[in-house]
């Protein structure tokens, strides 16, 4: 049981990693939370849906395609509705975020409002059974994928100067300017990575989930639950917290009582805070005075 | 302080209880050729595929409509949405009542909405035929203008746990739910009679709304190994809930679910029928929901909602919209809000010729459908059933 | 941007007589309502008291805190379980329920005291509505779990306690009550001392300002506010459903303090009032409220990032509150 709960966790692990992720991406080079990043990675899901089942693209083209869509919705975002409240109060940017999935959320509603739609399942494959222990295809799937992109990304980070960038714009924009560095445009360029990064997340959990406006809603608050496990702003910490949270939610509901899976976000975040604020990789979190 | 006085002397008065109901109250919302009728549901918000239950019963009244209405009049729906929240569906229904004046209300798809709404509306005291929700506290204790016109969750609660038992050698039975009122409606009266019975259940597992995994609780069915399982889950969380238990090797439990389910689009959701052939879900009609019975009423909806697609919650509204014509037929061309509930109190076994248990009506009783069927696949096949291995 | 004229000593006359003609007008209200827009009145009412708690924590303390949704619905359950399970007479149970507020906001000081900040804060607060959520549900014997609580009938003066227009004018009395309050609370020595905590904590701190203590009675405040709002919600829908005090909520709320215009008494008013008002014209779109929210908010966000209250500065200093500041 021990092992099989470990891999159910892995899994959905995985998609709150991937989240976590993305937000991460935005936060870091932008210090913007995007709240609503959940309605984010609902759109990501049925744009690949209306692709696969409405346009009859096969599934890979199909997702490269929604990431695509949702990078250049991420930087027209960016461009279009966070750039002209930047003046403003700096919680105008949450509200601003939040408004923008409402929106999104409200043109899925329009048109599916009253479905609950299925999503083929992209890698049909048996289960595998290793004694009790049951290895399904959209575990393989979803680990895999998740692990692939994980490799490229931060290989990327390792191996170019990007890292060393986004290091600079996060902790002084003014001085990257300086250097010499398109701020707006490297801006631009992470909005665009984290929407495409969270669509991921949605394609990848759809044929799981089922496909429904309020498919993203729960996923945010894992999210940051993530976020704050690993330590906010750091990127390995939200992949990492992302998975031990997906492991805690799972032994919780199995060994404990699984009315608590709903809540295990929330008591880690208020658990970390206040027992490790800078989370396993952080900063320090807390101010002091 | 004079004119605040004056002023509390005027709303005592305004407040005094409208006890005497005058003639123009009783023809409100009435003209020659209209008849006026509230129609509350969830249209937006994350309950929304509910009201595709109103959009079925709207589908009706156009029907009758075209057909020539009742005694010339039509049927006029004014939509409203509630978005399955209290507060909203209270200025709903005021709004309903007090500003579009409608003769009366039939309708809502949220218990939580509906139980709100009672009192508000039993003190304005027009008529109300309740089309969807299904808790008992809507119509219990009796409401004089307050009719319940599908089956209440202690029909659905009882037939479900009826059914279960039905399956020989079933003691070993587990439940699995949402915290949420609507799952309670049903498991409540399910666990109330299977404790009558002298069944404990087993094991009592939540999964709540929006969770895309129930490896946790499917491991503990797994230790557990009950007979039957109840699941009063939603349509997503169902979906899902088969899958991993298909998935970790225990497809040959049967599963109770409610009456938010039904077996074809579960079917078509989890896209495999291995995973659902074990599936029953509380049917309160007379056919499948594609069987020959079921088929006027689909192109029915469809005629006026061309792109709707059908669920259960389609037809479940249906059945209280033809005992609502029946008993406008019944009063006459001389309508009044007393005489339609007086009629609809006259309502004795009335067969919609959709759901699966009649209607009735008395002055004691306003819990119309006291029982429902349920569905489940026989050789592939959906089928409806009576009774474990009975076709209905 | 912060150039912006005081009013002179007359105009201050004017203003505080504006302040009470205000509700003196709305007394007549109920005049011009049905019983559905009266309850959509009283409903704004609410919204004033759950906007003005909060912007007084995001706004002029500076703090990034959203348990403001957690006060409300404690508040709410703390009305219900008085006046249900003890009898308490539902009028008494507003300033006991504020006291539970009160309580709620000393919890969420405590994670702004122990350093947790900026979003950290943001998202502490989140996970505390939740939670608090997850209890109404579960702890079924306190707080009738997912059935609710139905408020008990109760008759004030003769006359029943479900009807709208005796709640309106208990529910403005209360609102003209807290907002006067607030609106003193913030004018004076303390108030200053919030500004000065939001500005600069450390440099308000080095003048022996005690910080610790302004923000946590800013929370208090903002908690006790919020929970008696709790109590008139649990008296307008008569039904205390867990439902209620989730995201939407939240949402919402902190909605109604950016359009209307953070940190500022009038525009908690302003965006409360439009805020709750818009979705009743939105009732003629079903399906698409979501859509027409989200327009209606960013289109603002854009156009006024300082809210409808900067709209009103402009026109006349009278709306000019002291010690507010334009700048971010």
């Amino acid at each position: 049981m021990l092992m099989q709960l470990t891999l159910g966790g892995l899994s959905q692990g995985m998609i709150y990693a991937l989240i976590a992720l993305s937000l991460t991406v935005v936060y870091r080079s932008t210090t913007v939370v995007n709240f609503g990043h959940g309605d984010f990675v609902m759109a990501g899901a049925f744009l690949s849906y209306v692709l696969v089942v409405l346009a009859g693209v096969a599934f890979l083209p199909a997702a490269v395609l929604a990431m695509i869509a949702m990078f250049v919705l991420g930087v027209l975002f960016n461009r279009g509705l966070i750039r002209p409240v930047r003046g403003g109060p700096h919680i105008g940017l949450a509200l601003m975020c939040i408004a923008a999935g409402y929106v999104l959320r409200g043109i899925a509603r329009m048109v599916w409002g009253r479905e609950v739609l299925p999503m083929p399942a992209v890698f049909d494959m048996q289960p595998i059974f290793l004694g009790n222990l049951v290895i399904t295809g959209d575990a393989v799937f979803i680990i895999g994928t998740v692990l692939v992109l994980l490799l490229i990304l931060f290989g990327l980070l390792a191996m170019t100067d990007l890292g060393k960038m986004i290091q600079a714009v996060y902790q002084s924009p003014r001085g990257a300017r300086l250097i010499g560095l398109n701020v707006d445009r490297f801006n631009d360029f992470s909005w665009g990575i984290g929407a495409a990064l969270g669509a991921l997340g949605g394609i990848l959990v759809a044929p799981v989930s089922l496909l429904h406006p309020d498919l993203g809603a729960s996923f945010l608050i894992k999210g940051f639950a993530a976020m704050t496990l690993g330590g906010f702003g750091s990127l390995g910490g939200a992949v990492l917290g992302g998975v031990l949270l997906g492991l805690a939610e799972q032994y919780a509901g199995a060994y404990l009582d699984s009315a608590l899976i709903e809540i295990t976000a929330y008591v880690v975040i208020v658990a970390v805070l206040f027992i490790r604020p800078q989370g396993l990789f952080g900063r320090k979190a807390v101010v002091k005075v | 302080m004079k004119t605040f006085a004056s002023l509390l002397a005027a709303f005592a008065v305004s407040a005094s209880p409208l006890l005497a109901q005058d003639d123009a109250w009783e023809t409100q919302g009435l003209t020659d050729d209209a008849i006026t009728i509230g129609v509350m549901g969830p249209f937006s918000g994350n309950a929304s595929s509910y009201s595709k239950a109103l959009i079925g019963m709207m589908a009706y009244y156009d029907k009758v409509n075209a057909e020539g209405g009742v005694h010339g009049r039509q049927l006029v729906a004014v939509q409203e949405d509630t978005a399955c929240d209290s507060a909203k569906g209270l200025a709903a229904a005021k709004k309903l009542i007090s500003q579009d004046e409608v003769f009366m209300l039939q309708g809502n798809s949220c218990s939580g909405v509906a139980v709100a709404l009672r009192p508000t509306i039993e003190e304005a005291g027009l008529p109300w035929i309740v089309a969807h929700a299904v808790s008992d506290s809507i119509s219990d204790p009796l409401a004089a203008n307050i009719f319940h016109g599908v089956p209440t969750g202690r029909a659905n609660g009882r037939a479900m746990a009826q059914f279960v038992l039905s399956k020989p050698d079933t003691t070993n039975v587990a439940i699995i739910e949402h915290s949420n009122d609507w799952a309670h409606s049903y498991s409540n009266p399910a666990r109330d009679y299977l404790e009558e019975q002298g069944v404990t259940p087993s094991l009592e597992l939540t999964m709540e709304r929006g969770q895309t995994d129930a490896t946790a609780q499917v491991l503990k069915l797994r230790q557990e190994q009950p007979d039957f399982i109840i699941a009063a889950l939603y349509e997503a969380e169902t979906a899902i809930f088969l899958r991993d238990l298909k998935k970790y090797g225990m497809g040959d439990i049967p599963v109770m679910g409610t009456a938010g389910t039904d077996l074809e689009n579960t079917l078509k959701r989890t896209g495999d029928f291995d995973t659902v052939k074990n599936y029953y879900v509380i049917h309160s009609y007379v056919d499948n929901l594609d069987g020959p019975l079921m088929q006027p009423w689909g192109d029915m909806i469809h005629e006026y909602y061309p792109e709707e697609e059908l669920s259960t919650f389609s037809f479940v509204s249906i059945g209280s919209a033809e005992a609502l014509v029946a008993a406008l037929e019944a009063v006459g061309p001389e309508l009044t809000r007393s005489k339609l509930m007086a009629a609809l109190e006259e309502v004795r076994d009335f067969d919609t010729g959709i759901l699966s248990d009649p209607i009735t009506w008395t002055p004691e009783d306003h819990q119309g459908v006291k029982g429902s069927a349920v569905a489940g696949f026989v050789d592939g096949e959906p089928t409806v059933l009576k009774a474990w291995g009975q076709p209905y | 941007m912060s150039q912006t004229k005081m009013p002179s000593a007359r105009q201050r006359r004017l203003r505080s007589w504006l302040f009470w003609a205000v509700p003196a007008v709305l007394l007549l209200l109920p005049l011009a309502t049905n019983p559905y827009t009266q309850f959509i009145a009283n409903g704004i009412l609410i919204s004033v008291l759950v906007t003005l708690g909060f912007t007084l924590v995001i706004g002029n303390l500076g703090q990034l805190a959203f348990a403001n949704t957690a006060f409300f619905g404690i508040g709410a359950y703390a009305s219900a379980i008085l006046a249900a399970k003890l009898g308490v007479p539902w009028l008494l149970t507003i300033p006991l329920a504020g006291a539970f507020g009160a309580l709620g906001g000393f919890l969420a000081s405590s994670a702004a005291l122990r350093g947790i900040r900026s979003y950290y804060l943001a998202i502490i607060t989140l996970a505390f509505g939740e939670l608090m959520r997850w209890a109404y549900l579960h702890a079924k014997p306190v707080t009738g779990g997912t059935d609710g609580m139905p408020m008990p009938r109760e008759t004030l003066l003769g006359t029943s306690l479900s009807d709208d227009t005796l709640k309106f004018y208990i529910f403005l009395a209360v609102t003209v009550l807290l907002v006067k309050a607030t609106l003193n609370l913030m004018r004076s020595r303390f108030g200053r001392a919030v500004m000065a905590v939001r500005e600069n904590e450390v440099a308000t701190a080095s003048l022996a300002i005690p910080t610790a203590r302004v923000i946590l009675v800013t929370f208090m405040w903002s908690g006790f506010v919020v929970g008696c709002a709790g109590a008139l919600f649990a008296r307008h829908v008569g039904h205390v459903f867990p439902e209620s005090f989730g995201m939407l909520h939240l949402i919402a709320s902190f909605a109604m303090v950016l359009v209307g215009g953070l940190g500022s008494v009038l525009g908690a008013v302003l965006g409360a009032v439009l805020l709750t008002a818009l979705p009743e014209y939105l009732r003629a779109f079903p399906g698409m409220e979501e859509l027409f929210f989200g327009l209606i908010v960013a289109g603002v966000l854009v156009a006024m990032p300082m809210g409808l209250a900067s709209l009103l500065r402009r026109v006349s200093p009278i709306f000019v509150e002291r010690f507010y500041r334009e700048a971010p």
